[in-house]
């Protein structure tokens, strides 16, 4: 039940392993920020809230959007560690070569689900703005947060593609 | 073919793409793309993926879950561990086996500020396990007794799984909580009558720690003191609404980041690690939520949890044998699932069909008391065999013990676990009356 494809014990040789080993925690940080700002956010505007009586307005839909910016852009790191659960009980008798092919189908079939939803985002995104969609409180445009949200999806698109390249090529015969 | 047998192929697809490897949020987004486009075509899905992912992600709800996550990551490199065992060990080490004794102590105290069950084995089984042996515990007991401990870091709230099915069935995370209190200690104190039963019978296995080993520094017992004041102020805020859960998380998270500055525990590579851990963690989460919500607006589209709901209403069944009917297929399946999916994927057929009977008292506190119970089974298989994740964990800490050692000595634990599903099912107001006495 553990995670598959797993890649934690990188380095990775090659050069496109690298990049997207780099670009993976480089995203995952990213998001870690964001998740701070929230909780530092949200711990002052309680703090306002119990001591003046006013908190900060419209706090909860800037974590509403940090939350959706910073989960996208963890998604990539997780499937590069192999961090997705899977039950790994009843093909664990099987041949080597039929897990690695399992597992190469499965990161496809992400990599495929990943691109088809860069694509639909990035129009959904486009429409949001075209039709000036704002949050109540405070205004903001909702496709602001598309902006880091897109390139994570095509992140995880590409370290998807990878992961299951690499399960394929090295699944013994 | 008919929604009922359209409902009955989404779960067989699903549950063949678990079975070939599929990670299980990735095997929900596949069956649920799946029914979503044989049962309302391939452009409402196309045009449902444009903002649905986004919405799903930004709700505000579930940004409780990354924080929570936050929170225990915080504990876990603040170095707790060692200050929650030893405050345990000094009230428990003078029994026979209380060295084991202390560590389920700490486990469940570390669980007051943590949500996560294999991080809680961790934690614990690196600080108390070197303790044990030192003092000639056998591999048996030790393993067992944290791995089983770890489990209480899931039981005490705050807990992912019960904010999940609070928001899957639209009761409130506070209650869900409170309810949970009493539960968990019962899990605690099971587990210590488990340790005291098994060195009555092998009192080799386990000695009482001699004096020296009983000492907590003052430092060690003004950080466990602070670790139940965050409890309180986490839990107790959340429940009469002084704050919202995701408020209560961030208080939580940052409380327990002073704790780990402070105590100088915590550098940069502490925080780096921090984060890959919340991002890996929060990442599998919503993978699968997103799986999940797809998969379940497509099992919604059939209408079959209704129609199950309605047949199992009309067939005259006792509600009693239903609710173990479906206690023991979590535990079955707990052997091999992880908790999380389980619950994701049973609560929208379960739910509607719970909800449907009667066993005599008002709809929403049976809600709270079947969440609590379904947690309490889908946990059990954190230590059953063939696949139990704590198990593997504490095993691979204590690496000089066999492993089917710690199966053995997790036994013990397993018994205490199936008494405890016994008398919470047979008195629902062990649950029960903490939320009652709260709500006045």
């Amino acid at each position: 039940m553990t995670g598959t494809g797993a890649a934690r014990d990188l380095p990775p040789g090659e050069s496109l392993g690298a990049a997207i080993h780099i670009l993976c925690r480089g995203a995952a940080f990213g998001g870690g920020a964001v998740l701070i700002a929230i909780m530092a956010l949200t711990v002052v505007s309680v703090v306002l809230r119990e001591v003046t009586g006013r908190p900060i307005p419209g706090d909860f839909e800037l974590v509403e959007m940090g939350c959706a910016i910073a989960m996208f852009a963890f998604l990539p790191y997780c499937q590069w560690v192999g961090g997705n659960v899977a039950v790994e009980f009843v093909t664990a008798r099987a041949p080597g070569w039929l897990r690695g092919w399992l597992d190469g189908l499965a990161s496809a079939a992400y990599a495929t689900i990943a691109l088809l939803m860069t694509w639909r985002l990035t129009l959904g995104g486009l429409d949001l703005q075209r039709y000036q969609e704002t949050t109540m409180v405070l205004g903001v445009p909702v496709w602001w947060a598309f902006v880091p949200i897109v390139p994570s999806v095509a992140l995880l698109a590409l370290t998807a593609a990878y992961t299951a390249w690499r399960s394929l090529s090295r699944a013994p015969r | 073919m008919s929604g009922f047998e359209a409902g009955i192929g989404l779960f067989a697809l699903l549950l063949i793409l678990i079975a070939l490897r599929v990670p299980i949020g990735l095997a929900m987004l596949v069956a649920g793309m799946a029914g979503y486009i044989h049962l309302n075509g391939l452009m409402p899905l196309i045009n449902l993926l444009k903002t649905a992912p986004y919405y799903r992600f930004s709700t505000y709800e579930l940004s409780v879950i990354p924080l929570f996550l936050l929170m225990g990551q915080f504990a876990t490199h603040a170095g707790l561990s060692q200050a929650l065992f030893e405050t345990a060990n000094r009230f428990l080490g003078r029994f026979r086996g209380g060295i084991a004794m202390a560590s389920v102590g700490g486990c469940a105290a570390f669980g007051s500020i943590c949500g996560s069950s294999l991080a809680t084995a961790a934690t614990m089984g690196q600080v108390a396990l070197p303790e044990m042996k030192r003092y000639g515990y056998s591999g048996a007991l030790s393993t067992g007794a944290l791995a089983a401990g770890g489990t209480l870091g899931i039981l005490i709230p705050p807990s992912v799984i019960l904010v999940i099915y609070a928001i899957l069935t639209e009761q409130s995370i506070g209650m869900m909580f409170v309810a949970a209190v009493i539960p968990g200690l019962l899990a605690a104190l099971g587990y210590i009558v488990a340790i005291a039963v098994f060195v009555r019978l092998r009192p080799d296995a386990g000695p009482a720690a001699p004096p020296e080993a009983r000492i907590a520094s003052p430092g060690s017992t003004l950080r466990s003191v602070l670790v139940l004041a965050i409890f309180v102020i986490v839990i107790g805020g959340i429940y009469t609404g002084r704050f919202t859960p995701t408020e209560g998380a961030a208080i939580g998270a940052f409380l327990t980041a002073v704790m780990a500055f402070t105590a100088g525990r915590m550098r940069l590579d502490g925080l780096r690690a921090c984060i890959l851990g919340v991002g890996e963690a929060s990442a599998m989460i919503f993978l699968i939520l997103l799986g999940a919500e797809l998969f379940n607006a497509a099992l919604a589209l059939t209408q079959m949890p209704q129609q199950a709901a309605e047949m199992v209403a009309a067939s005259g069944w006792s509600p009693w044998l239903i609710l173990w009917a479906m206690l023991l297929m979590y535990l079955v399946f707990g052997c091999v699932m992880d908790s999380l999916s389980m619950i994701l994927l049973t609560v929208p057929i379960f739910f509607p069909l719970i909800s449907a009977l009667d066993f005599g008292m008002p709809p929403d506190e049976t809600a709270v008391w079947f969440g609590i119970l379904a947690l309490i089974v889908v946990e059990v298989g954190l230590i059953t065999p063939p696949v139990g994740l704590n198990v593997f964990i504490i095993n691979g800490i204590a690496r000089d013990v066999p492993i089917t050692e710690t199966y053995k000595g997790v036994l013990p634990f397993l018994a205490s676990d199936l008494v405890r599903v016994v008398l919470l099912v047979g008195f629902p107001a062990i649950t029960l009356t903490l939320p009652r006495l709260l709500s006045g």
